[in-house]
């Protein structure tokens, strides 16, 4: 077994009864549940059906993009914090890098990880989506809600939006790795969260700025799209480049 | 002699702190080597040094013959470390622990058996760490330094915090594994008496730099007691001692100090006596291990030499 994949099997151990595992089922489902309860309490009678297929979309969109402008970006600073606490709580670092283990091992068995995080809370997004959806099917008919859901429009925004997700994780993962503070990174990551907010609704900075990419690759505006994930793609690349060339000469105490 | 640790000029200063300069270890394989020195000399920082946790300015370091720098990590196989205070994961189980550090560096499934019965914590294993008492963790620490059957083990002041009962646990191991296994043991710390009882090698540092090295019997011979003397014609006296084989260790025109190993006191005076030296002071100065130590480490007497 290559030492990445030894050191992918010791973080799989590590996370046994962690919050950050179970964050992986609790933030998808908050977002979910959330926006089907406030479908079900609003009142849709004086509205006529809509096509039930627009209808999906339409669930499917607000939805997602509450999940990549929001939780998204939180679930990776809140998981980046854990995951790298797990080290910095102990000092457990003088022990990790005391191994005949290459520095880098470690640094990039974390950021996978994390990036594995996403990739699961992001398929169980979409599940839930077609749960939440079905139930409103029955809670609230007036909606419009049909048939199957849309799997292939939700697989594409998925897989887009993770993809503009990488510089996100790549950049929250070397913060929460490089600063022993738990602080340090969820201050950083809900300040550049809300500035993500107010940088979405610009359409010159939006597909440029990490934190608003994923809501952009989900946009109707293909070009956008393209750019946010292009840029997040390659910004993710140089930025683990960066994080292990500092990661290697870093001296923790 | 096979060293297992052979450092040159190894260097690292901190501004504001004393960090390490020029130091030159050499620590036999197969003994109990003591690293002496009073906190902050220089002691951890040695040791972060020996793990490549920190990199020198300058100098290297070599451990069983073969280098160690951040290309040739995979020379820290051979060595097992516990430093400063213990690093467990508080959420997982004592086993669970040592699968974690098992796992990367490919060490056989049978070999945490093998630790947690060496360090007898095989009936805890199952229990979360958070329960361990201080003593049962450092025992888990000890357990993984040895998972990966090290040749060298460095433990950095690994009695910090244990009772009595437990020191005297972690000096058995320790003895054990010298004895049995043939594994040499680095172990640092402010506390002469401790090392005293174990190591067969120490090391002195003090504000970075070396200030003795090497057998204990040697730094204890140099605590041999003294007899302090005056009399009427030490140059008499100073050429009379050496003429009969003894050592003097100070000269003023007023005492002399003579180190007591193969006279005693009376005999001294009869000899200087009997030659037409007449003593007027006699006085026998033990000089004990401790004191040694703290002259040794002495910051004043650094100063002085620099």
């Amino acid at each position: 077994m290559s030492p990445l994949l030894r050191a992918l099997s010791a973080e799989s151990l590590k996370l046994r009864h962690t919050l950050a595992l179970r964050m992986c089922l609790i933030a998808p489902a908050v977002v979910v549940a959330l926006f089907v309860a406030q479908m079900s309490l609003l009142s849709h009678s004086s509205r006529p059906p809509t096509d039930s297929a627009k209808a999906w979309l339409g669930l499917s969109e607000n939805i997602l993009t509450l999940w990549s402008l929001v939780m998204l970006p939180l679930f990776v600073t809140l998981q980046s914090a854990l995951l790298a606490s797990i080290e910095h709580s102990d000092r457990h670092w003088k022990h990790l890098l005391a191994l005949p283990v290459a520095r880098r091992v470690h640094y990039l068995a974390k950021l996978l990880v994390l990036i594995g995080m996403v990739v699961t809370a992001s398929a169980l997004l979409a599940l839930f989506i077609c749960i939440g959806g079905a139930l409103l099917m029955l809670v609230q008919p007036a909606i419009g809600l049909a048939g199957a859901p849309p799997l292939a429009y939700l697989a594409e925004k998925s897989a887009c939006m993770l993809a503009a997700s990488l510089l996100m994780v790549a950049l929250q993962n070397w913060i929460a790795i490089r600063w022993n503070s738990f602080t340090v990174a969820v201050s950083f990551g809900m300040t550049a969260t809300v500035i993500g907010m107010m940088v979405v609704q610009s359409k010159a900075l939006g597909p440029w700025y990490p934190w608003s990419m994923p809501t952009m690759a989900i946009s109707f505006d293909g070009a956008f799209a393209s750019i946010a994930v292009a840029v997040a793609l390659i910004g993710g690349v140089v930025a683990t480049a960066i994080g292990l060339i500092d990661f290697e000469r870093h001296e923790f105490s | 002699m096979t060293l297992a640790i052979r450092t040159r000029n190894l260097t690292r200063r901190f501004s504001g702190r004393f960090g390490i300069c020029d130091l030159d270890l050499n620590v036999p394989a197969g003994t109990i080597y003591g690293f002496l020195g009073p906190n902050g000399a220089g002691k951890t920082t040695t040791i972060r040094l020996l793990l490549d946790l920190l990199r020198p300015e300058r100098g290297e370091i070599a451990l069983f013959g073969q280098p160690l720098n951040r290309d040739m990590r995979q020379t820290l196989g051979l060595v097992g470390a516990l430093v400063e205070s213990p690093s467990l994961y508080q959420h997982l189980s004592g086993r669970e622990n040592l699968e974690v550090t098992r796992r990367l560096i490919d060490a056989p499934r049978t070999r945490i058996d093998q630790v947690l019965d060496r360090v007898g914590l095989a009936d805890a294993a199952g229990r979360r760490v958070r329960d361990y008492s201080l003593g049962m963790r450092q025992r888990l620490a000890i357990a993984l330094a040895m998972l990966g059957a090290p040749r060298l083990l460095i433990l950095d002041e690994p009695s910090n915090g244990l009772d009595p009962a437990g020191i005297l646990d972690m000096r058995r191991l320790l003895c054990s594994l010298v004895c049995d296994d043939g594994i040499t043991v680095f172990i640092s710390s402010h506390l002469l008496a401790e090392i005293e009882q174990i190591a067969s090698f120490v090391g002195v540092v003090q504000a970075g730099q070396l200030r003795f090295e090497g057998r204990l019997d040697d730094l204890r011979a140099r605590a041999k007691p003294k007899l302090g003397l005056r009399c009427d014609s030490p140059a008499r006296a100073v050429d009379l001692l050496r003429a009969a084989g003894e050592e003097i260790v100070t000269a003023d025109p007023n005492t002399l100090s003579i180190a007591l190993s193969r006279r005693r006191p009376e005999e001294i005076n009869r000899m200087l006596v009997s030659h037409g030296v007449g003593v007027s002071h006699l006085a026998v100065e033990n000089v004990s291990l401790e004191s040694l130590f703290f002259d040794l480490t002495d910051a004043t007497a650094v100063e002085d030499a620099a």
